[in-house]
């Protein structure tokens, strides 16, 4: 089993290197979309394999609550060793998951230092998210966003076709 | 007994960081000055005033701390400033970047309060 920090520094060194790469020198949210949207379809596919290779007791989940609990327990554990802190839903589709310290943020600080950066860090995570639903049936759309480091909340919202 | 002041410095002699305690006294000479002075390094020694902790890492991090002389050895506390705090939160903070003075605010409060935890350190100099 490989150390877990191994992940950690490698996901620095994608966010970084796609801001360096990044040809639109434009700081905000227009000019970020790019980086943001490789990184979350990197995690996409990261999160497509992880749902399919992760051992489960049932193979079938009785319903989409299910799923999200999977993702929650099951996968959070897999990719950060912890388990998501919170869920909920309005029982319509939409589901908020919230991670109240978050690995790939604890280290960053404790509050508002380095707010504005907090989104390209989570980005990955987001497509990880969409990916492993994706495996398991469920086509979504995943955002993200943080209020104060090192809590964060993802909104999963399903796509109904 | 108490803690007076720390020093970060990289091998390259970059000032990362700095905080005080309880300084009695300023040098008279300025910040940067002090940095060089402070770096070119013992062991450890004495003054009959205050006592100057140094430890170091293969990886050329140095840690300086100066007390009363009331504080016996330290070495496991410098180490955990190096590997629980240093390493911790500025090595693995993808938004530090290394050889510069460290901004993170996170790194500062935890180090203040795991200082100010020690048994050495007391709330009033002296």
């Amino acid at each position: 089993m490989a150390d877990a920090v191994l992940f950690e520094f490698l996901h620095t060194e994608m966010v970084a290197e796609l801001w360096a790469q990044d040809p639109d020198p434009d700081p905000g949210p227009g000019g970020q979309k790019m980086s943001l949207s490789v990184l979350e379809g990197m995690g996409f596919r990261v999160g497509q394999a992880m749902a399919e290779r992760l051992p489960r007791e049932t193979l079938a989940f009785r319903e989409e609550l299910d799923v999200l609990k999977f993702l929650c327990k099951d996968l959070w554990v897999a990719v950060f060793q912890k388990q998501m802190d919170s869920l909920r839903t309005n029982h319509q589709g939409t589901y908020v998951l919230q991670d109240n310290s978050f690995p790939l943020l604890i280290r960053m600080s404790s509050g508002l230092q380095y707010l504005e950066e907090a989104p390209k860090f989570l980005a990955f995570t987001c497509g990880i998210l969409r990916g492993a639903l994706s495996t398991l049936g469920i086509k979504s759309l995943v955002t993200a966003s943080v209020a104060a480091l090192p809590a964060c909340k993802f909104q999963v919202v399903i796509q109904r076709c | 007994m108490t803690v007076h002041n720390l020093y970060l410095f990289d091998r390259n002699g970059v000032c990362l960081h700095y905080s005080e305690w309880h300084r009695k006294k300023q040098a008279g000479i300025s910040k940067e000055e002090e940095y060089k002075l402070m770096k070119d390094g013992f062991l450890a020694f004495q003054t009959s005033r205050y006592k100057l902790h140094y430890y170091e890492t293969p990886t050329g991090i140095k840690v300086v701390m100066n007390t009363d002389l009331g504080v016996g050895p330290i070495r496991d506390v410098l180490h955990h400033i190096y590997s629980a705090l240093y390493v911790e939160l500025v090595v693995k903070n993808p938004l530090c970047p290394l050889g510069q003075t460290v901004q993170s605010e996170l790194f500062r409060s935890r180090l203040d309060s795991y200082i100010r935890s020690l048994p050495f350190f007391s709330a009033r100099a002296g």
